[in-house]
């Protein structure tokens, strides 16, 4: 099995069913997806495959083979933030920031489908992701704060 | 002082954004870690029989079971270093007190051979009637569940329960117009961090043994690991001050202990995280309550004494709920005067998971209650509830219940806020009224050579 993360190719020896969470983490040690609940419940393991954000941790890799795979590790870095993390950092939506991961994965892969999504649709985007710190209010802010430009 | 008022970046939110932030779960195990997973109580409350961990110890792939003959003092309270007696046994000896309760540690080759050589471990139970209300502490014929009886008696002085008297309560509820009573409950509340228990526990080869800890109190886990091994300060490396969530459950020390008694008898480095269904079911709550409150109180909406009893669901063992409590007392009149006092507060045990801290710590259980009370109040004497918030409201130059005299309260504020918030119109006076020291129609005659002077204090 094959699946290219965040531009780079890589050849796996994990398991089939293995969830591409456990790849993700143990094996290609690329570590900002979390486990949160391993449940499919909580979205602290979303990860983008083909444009379309997904659970990782209940996703075997097998279902993957062949994808393109982004994490938060590929939407931007430390030295070139997305505009979407700037915006993340600066309303402060990210305080443990143990589901940061997932909110920007899956509303990177929002903002992508949709520029300009409502606020409805963004709540109904990231509806299932869990934060137990921030009250969400800021996650909200800070997605809508980018939505109308470019990504 | 640049940056007092200024809206800084949040010193770690840039690792946080970019998922660069490494959190214990995230540190790269070092070749040849073991993983750790616990065999827990399947029972509320047991005596333990018969233990056989022969067919467990003989997979292959186990490398060490942790039972409490391996811990140097398996006992050690939370709150020992103030000089408060010890009652939880980090790992069980011969009984049981609440479901998950750890009774041993595997730790195997892989989290899966782990948990399959848990589940090979032959338990032999004696059940027990568990406690779970209580209210029902003190019926004859309770389950007795502690030690110590079925309340925590240990506070200064030998008292069996924290205590506040002030005023003459008395003779308050001789002179009130109407005695307003009510009980309330509130319930346990499970803090739910992203990020569950975990832990990575690095021996190295002086002895000395690197601690990574989702812990919220670095140097108080570290003492507590230091007395359980009986080790000095300089022999533990804690590496820690990430933490994906706390809210309080991260402030017993829940995984590192027995991670490092692990460590040291495999000789190998030991991780443990909690699955989601640990964290839920065996983790630390904040506690259920049962608070009573009698208010003595005049027509026009004066609250001249009252009378409280207050239990604080502990759960199996003290840890720091007569702290909680402690706490719960000093702030049992909310945030409002009255003079004249009698509270009784009582830790009481049950056969529920130890209860922990969570933000505020016993006082959002007098919030909850208080309020809730002094509405009733303002119902049952048809005044405005605004009314009888800011007649009682805490003001410059009031004493606490236990003496202290207040210098700079914020109810007043905090309550015109609301209402303004709301947009509910306060009556006359009350739209400007201030925190400054009571006086003319606000010195009521029960406050009368009741305030201290705040520049005392
Ligand atoms: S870890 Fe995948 S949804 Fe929670
Ligand atoms: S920032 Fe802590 S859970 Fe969202």
């Amino acid at each position: 099995m094959r699946i290219t993360v965040n531009g780079t190719a890589h050849e796996l020896a994990s398991a089939p069913l293995t969830p591409l969470l456990h790849v993700l983490r143990e094996e290609l040690h690329i570590t900002s997806p979390k486990a949160g609940c391993q449940q499919g419940s909580c979205g602290t393991c979303t990860v983008i495959v083909d444009g379309e954000a997904r659970r990782s941790c209940l996703l075997p890799v097998a279902a993957v083979d062949g994808a393109h795979i982004t994490t938060l590790e590929g939407i931007g870095t430390p030295d070139a933030l997305s505009p979407l993390q700037a915006a993340f950092l600066e309303k402060a939506a990210a305080q443990c920031g143990f589901c940061t991961p997932g909110f920007v994965t899956a509303a990177t892969a929002l903002l992508a489908e949709n520029a300009t999504p409502s606020r409805g649709e963004i709540r109904e985007a990231l509806s299932g992701h869990y934060c137990r710190c921030t009250g969400y209010v800021k996650i909200l802010e800070a997605v809508e704060a980018v939505a109308g430009r470019a990504l | 002082m640049k940056s007092v008022g200024a809206s800084l970046p949040k010193y770690d939110g840039i690792g946080h954004v970019t998922g660069t932030t490494v959190y214990v779960d995230d540190v790269p195990t070092p070749n040849g870690t073991l993983w750790a997973k616990a065999l827990r109580s399947p029972a509320h409350r047991a005596n333990i029989k018969r233990i056989d961990y022969t067919k467990a110890a003989a997979l292959p792939g186990v490398h060490a079971i942790v039972t409490h003959e391996d811990i140097p003092v398996n006992t050690y309270g939370h709150l020992s270093g103030l000089g408060v007696p010890a009652d939880e046994p980090l790992l069980a000896e011969s009984e049981l007190r609440y479901l998950g309760q750890p009774i041993a540690l595997v730790v195997a080759e892989s989290e899966a051979i782990a948990a399959e050589a848990v589940a090979a471990i032959t338990l032999e139970l004696e059940e027990l009637e568990p406690l779970f209300d209580i209210r029902k502490a003190w019926d004859p014929g309770a389950p007795q569940i502690h030690q110590w009886g079925n309340w925590y008696t240990q506070f200064e002085g030998g008292l069996d329960r924290r205590q506040i008297r002030k005023g003459d309560v008395d003779a308050a509820f001789d002179r009130a117009d109407l005695i307003v009573e009510g009980v309330y409950r509130p319930q346990a509340i499970e803090h739910v961090p992203m990020e569950t228990q975990v832990c990575l526990v690095v021996p190295e080869p002086s002895g000395k043994l690197v601690i990574h800890s989702c812990t919220q109190a670095m140097y108080f886990s570290m003492g507590v690991v230091a007395a359980h091994l009986q080790l000095p300060l300089n022999k533990l490396k804690f590496v820690g001050g990430t933490v994906g969530g706390g809210f309080g459950g991260k402030v017993d020390t829940a995984t590192e202990t027995l991670c490092a008694v692990a460590a040291r008898k495999a000789r190998r480095p030991v991780k443990w995280r909690w699955t989601r269904e640990e964290e839920f079911l065996v983790s630390s709550t904040r506690a259920p309550w049962h608070v009573e409150i009698a208010d003595a109180v005049s027509k026009d909406g004066w609250i001249l004494g009252r009378k409280m009893l207050t239990l604080h669901d502990s759960g199996a063992y003290a840890r720091f709920s007569p702290y909680g409590l402690t706490k719960h007392s000093f702030h049992h009149t909310g945030a409002y005067t009255i003079p004249n006092l009698r509270f009784d507060g009582y830790v009481v045990f049950s056969n529920r998971v130890p209860t922990t801290a969570m933000r505020g710590f016993g006082v959002t259980s007098v919030s909850y209650s208080t309020e809730i009370h002094l509405q009733r109040i303002a119902h049952e004497l048809k005044i405005d509830p605004y009314e009888i918030r800011l007649k009682n409201a805490n003001r410059i130059g009031d004493t606490t219940g236990n003496g202290v005299v207040i210098t700079d309260p914020s109810t007043v504020s905090t309550i015109q806020m609301v209402a303004e918030a709301a947009g509910d119109e306060l009556k006359g006076d009350y739209r400007t009224m201030t925190s400054a020291m009571r006086t003319g129609d606000l010195l009521p005659e029960h406050l009368v050579g009741q305030l201290g002077n705040p520049e005392d204090h």
